[in-house]
């Protein structure tokens, strides 16, 4: 009786151990400042300082006053084709890379350390890069599509192929990390499954479409999770490439820019407004935390029937 | 204030931790800009200025122009920052002043304000108490900056009138020369082109009609001249919807385009990248023959003393002698600016005759007088121009959209 | 599983070349851009713009000089090694212990507290800036390094906890069951049989941490001032904006800034490997 309360409370004290370190620097540093900056949501400002409990109002006027409700959907649909858009192109490729890698065919060492380099990159990097190569004078793409014969195009200039030229350049850079992700999944299959497999007659569609797709459904979790979030609060890479407005005309503005001019302002047109910008960021958790927990359980569920 | 209760809200969270005071040195003056590449420039007047304020030494630091705004506002919301600031004006200006960020500069105690004009004085001013918060630096003239080089050997004359001006373009072009550096895919840059070419059709008498709550931008007079921007697209680069501003630059200093449409700023600039090209500066296009041009103005930035100073004596002294021709002078000499300062010529031959233009300069109207609540003009005429130039909005939808927007806190735009 | 297959199977051989040949594609357009970066640092203005493509005319390190002799650049890269370095080892030893409590022991709250990381992973932490600013100051932190250290981990806990838990919770529980039986203490089982079988994802965490950490100049722009406590990509954006329309200078400036991170990844990309690796081995 003594013992087993003693195990148990020994065990409860292990694992309070265990999660209070992280718990602690989580709160101190994430959670209360969050907190405090969430009631500047509901403040109005007058210039840097607040001036007065308003209630709703800010949401309010983010979400049906022009011209910010327009502003609002608009960013939030950018947001929805970027992630649409790097689930099936980036993280589809993703996969299939991982794929290539798992046959280790001759320099499969060599090719894994490639296809993750871009990611040890900053998105400030990657980004002034791919704004040259993407330039509508001087790029390289220009000058190769001018080879087959294609016009030049103003690729970030023209606002039906910048938000598209952004995200192939997200995709450029993060790449290798859902392909190492789905690698690390596929390796923990074990050999000896995907060779019985393969004794069954299974090819490589069936092998990926059956056997290892199921297999890699943590991996796809963490995928899917982060891609969302990510492309959510997608934030340095239009900034870098489009500018905090998201140039031109507004074609590659998402939330978090949105979000970011709205309380800070640009240098160049926009006045601060904290109250607005904190309750942007309010929408925007409220909207990730809501998708994301229904997401997982979804998720977490087809993992456990697989 | 916010900064108090959370900080306690913190304090009370946090228990126990030691505070430590950052001790600044005694005499020295901190002062922050967005200016990074104006470094060399104030080192050296600042040391000027120890010289004659011996005991009182200026630290410089320059932040990136895109994070100025956060990196300032957050120290200032924390009690902290700067003893002396480098402010925007106008709608900028204000933001901070009204928060209670900035120490009032009273004209008995600050008297080198004599020196500034009234429209200077005014872009550092509180509107709502009348009080000046800033020594103003400099006026911005946007103009036209040509390559004459370029003009001679293509056999060009330097335009004056809009119909010369588009047959420049044509002809300039023919010789495979670019005639205009500018693209769209910088908005600032997009509001300096809009405001150089608009402003000479629109003329005074439509400023003073705006000021006056008689008409809005959807008046004929301002959708005529939205229009007349889209006759120059043929004279911009090839896709210039995706030349940025450091593309133009490069266009404009390297001689492949014959104009830049930008602001007096950009002398030194050119200057510095090629110091062969033969620069002149003009006023834009009048609409026709014999009538007057117009090139735009604005007063750029200011120098104000944090509230939270903690050496607010070394610091006013710092910003009276920033109202000084002993600090004006040189700095407009080697920035390449025009000093807001009425006694501070520029001796520099080009720069003077900026100074001439301005004689029948118009305000750059967004910034000056439509840049002080959200939406700001100059957000909603930035994306407005953007996507007219790209062909997806009309001129008429354009000044829709900017009336409708201003209307949001603007009364005469209210439609009742 | 093995549904009959009745297509005819592509001759081995072949298929292998032609993933091979894609393999080569796509390293070459993953190589590409970064070999272009370094060149064009060798180059002057004129060259980038009339020819960027090509291989600079000369070897021309004035640029790289420039941006060596004029910032602080070891200073620099000293305090990014130490804050990143710092970091990413407080998040992975914080982290694997609070994802090892979620993903191998069954308590209440346990899915409160693993939705309350993940929630952190959700916040656009850059709004949060000013009562950030005021509570480092309020605790002293203010322009140290520690205080960015602190930020870091509590930014880059949530993808940690988060990334460990997934994998630590698909282990197999059979060789913690039997240590149990042993009598193995909970710190041994962690220590010794769990944490070399989570080795993929220790470093999986570890990278996706150290990389936006390393390359992070929002936060150092606001809470450091000190010269000497600057980072490498504060310092360097402050010096570019000095030279921005030096595209020559600037990119030195980035291929500076990306080196080191670089080297560091190719250096350590064997241990690197085996760590993915490690995970096939049961």
């Amino acid at each position: 009786m003594t013992t087993r309360a003693a195990r148990r409370w020994r065990q409860g004290a292990w694992i309070t151990l265990l999660l209070a370190p992280a718990l602690i620097i989580l709160a101190g540093f994430v959670t209360l400042p969050l907190l405090a900056a969430l009631r500047y949501a509901f403040y109005a400002f007058d210039g840097l300082a607040p001036a007065g409990f308003v209630g709703t109002a800010n949401f309010e006027t983010i979400l049906f006053e022009a011209p910010y409700a327009a502003w609002t959907m608009r960013a939030l649909g950018h947001n929805a084709i970027v992630f649409v858009s790097l689930m099936l192109f980036q993280n589809g490729l993703a996969y299939l890379v991982a794929f290539a890698l798992l046959k280790t065919l001759p320099g499969h060492r060599l090719h894994q350390v490639i296809v993750f380099l871009p990611v040890v990159l900053s998105a400030v990097i990657v980004g002034f890069l791919w704004k040259l190569m993407l330039h509508p004078l001087f790029g390289v793409i220009n000058a190769a599509l001018a080879l087959l014969g294609i016009a030049p195009h103003p690729w970030l200039g023209d606002e039906n192929t910048a938000l598209g030229a952004i995200i192939l350049t997200n995709a450029w850079h993060w790449l290798g990390f859902p392909a190492l992700i789905f690698l690390a999944g596929m390796q923990r299959i074990g050999a000896e499954t995907l060779e019985a497999a393969r004794l069954d007659g299974a090819g490589d569609w069936v092998l990926l479409r059956h056997i290892i797709w199921p297999l890699v459904a943590p991996a796809t979790t963490i995928v899917f999770t982060l891609t969302f979030i990510g492309s959510f609060n997608w934030f340095e890479l239009p900034y870098v490439m489009a500018g905090l407005t998201g140039s031109p005309g507004g074609a590659t503005d998402v939330l978090g820019l949105y979000a970011y001019r709205l309380a800070f302002g640009s240098a160049t047109a926009g006045l601060q407004d904290f109250g607005r910008g904190s309750a942007m960021a309010v929408l925007m958790f409220l909207f990730l935390a809501m998708v994301s927990a229904v997401a997982l359980k979804f998720l977490r569920r087809r993992e456990m029937e697989l | 204030m916010f900064a108090k209760t959370t900080r306690r809200l913190l304090l009370a969270a946090t228990a126990a931790f030691a505070m430590v005071a950052s001790a600044a040195q005694a005499g020295e003056v901190t002062f922050w800009t967005w200016r990074q590449e104006d470094k060399a420039v104030y080192t050296d007047l600042f040391a000027a200025f120890t010289k004659s304020h011996p005991g009182i030494t200026v630290k410089f630091e320059a932040f990136p122009n895109e994070n100025y705004n956060t990196i300032v506002s957050t120290a200032l919301a924390g009690g902290k920052g700067a003893d002396v600031l480098h402010v925007r004006a106008y709608g900028g200006l204000e933001a901070m002043a009204k928060a209670g960020y900035l120490v009032p500069l009273d004209p008995a105690k600050v008297p080198e304000l004599k020196n500034l004009p009234a429209d200077a004085l005014a872009s550092e001013t509180l509107r709502a108490d009348g009080k000046i918060y800033a020594v103003s630096l400099a006026g911005q003239t946007v103009g036209i900056l040509i390559n004459k080089d370029l003009f001679a050997t293509a056999g060009v004359a330097v335009p004056t009138n809009w119909a010369d001006f588009l047959a420049a373009g044509k002809a300039l072009k023919a010789k495979g020369i670019t005639p205009i550096a500018n693209g769209t895919a910088t908005p600032w840059m997009v509001a300096v082109f809009h405001s150089a070419f608009t402003n000479p059709f629109l003329g005074p008498q439509f400023v003073t009609d705006m000021l006056a709550g008689k008409t809005n931008f959807e008046d004929k007079r301002y959708v005529d001249a939205l229009a007349r921007l889209l006759e120059l697209r043929d004279m911009l680069p090839a896709g210039f919807t995706g030349v940025d501003y450091p593309t133009a630059q490069q266009l404009f200093s390297t001689g492949r385009a014959a104009m830049f449409v930008g602001g007096s700023f950009e002398i030194g600039p050119f200057r510095r990248a090629n110091p062969k090209l033969n620069l002149d500066f003009i006023a834009p296009p009048a609409p026709a023959a014999g009538q007057p041009t117009h090139v735009s103005r604005w007063f750029d930035s200011g120098f104000a003393i944090n509230a939270k100073s903690t050496h607010s004596e070394d610091a006013m002294a710092l910003v009276r002698w920033l109202a000084t021709p002993e600090f004006a002078i040189p700095a407009a000499e080697k920035l390449g600016n025009i000093s807001s300062l009425s006694n501070a010529p520029n001796s520099d031959p080009l720069l003077g005759k900026v100074a001439e233009l301005n004689k029948t300069a118009m305000p750059y109207i967004m910034l000056v007088h439509f840049r002080y609540e959200s939406p700001t003009g100059s957000d909603l005429l930035q994306d407005g121009v953007q996507k007219m130039m790209a062909g997806t909005m009309t001129p008429a939808e354009v000044g829709k959209m900017i009336t409708d927007g201003i209307a949001k806190y603007y009364v005469p735009f209210q439609k009742k | 599983m093995g549904k009959p297959l009745r297509h005819p199977v592509m001759p081995e051989r072949l298929k292998n070349s032609a993933i091979q040949i894609l393999l080569v594609i796509n390293a070459v357009i993953m190589l590409f851009p970064l070999g272009l970066m370094v060149l064009s640092s060798f180059k002057s203005n004129a060259e980038i713009f009339d020819s960027p493509f090509a291989l600079p005319a000369t070897l021309d390190f004035s640029n790289l000089l420039r941006v060596w002799q004029d910032t602080e650049f070891l200073q620099y890269l000293g305090n990014s090694m130490i804050i990143t370095g710092a970091s990413v080892m407080a998040i992975l030893v914080t982290g694997t212990l609070a994802a090892y409590a979620l993903a191998r022991y069954r308590f209440r709250f346990s899915n409160a507290i693993f939705l309350f990381f993940l929630a952190g992973l959700m916040v656009p932490l850059k709004l949060a800036v000013i009562p950030l600013f005021i509570e480092l100051d309020t605790l002293g932190l203010l322009d140290t390094r520690l205080g960015l250290v602190l930020v870091y981990v509590a930014m880059g806990l949530p993808s940690a906890v988060f990334i460990l838990t997934g994998f630590l919770r698909s282990l197999p529980g059979e060789l913690e069951e039997s240590a149990r039986i042993e009598g193995a203490s909970e710190a041994r089982i962690l220590w010794q049989i769990m944490l070399p079988l989570a080795r993929p994802a220790l470093v999986i965490a570890a990278i996706q941490n150290a990389v936006p950490i390393w390359n992070d100049f929002f936060f150092p722009l606001i809470f450091i001032t000190t010269d000497s406590r600057k980072t490498l990509p504060q310092g360097l954006t402050v010096f570019m904006g000095e030279y921005n329309t030096d595209w020559g200078v600037l990119f030195a400036g980035l291929t500076l800034a990306a080196l080191p991170i670089t080297l560091v990844y190719i250096v350590l990309s064997r241990h690197f490997i085996a760590g993915m690796t490690a995970g096939a081995v049961k």
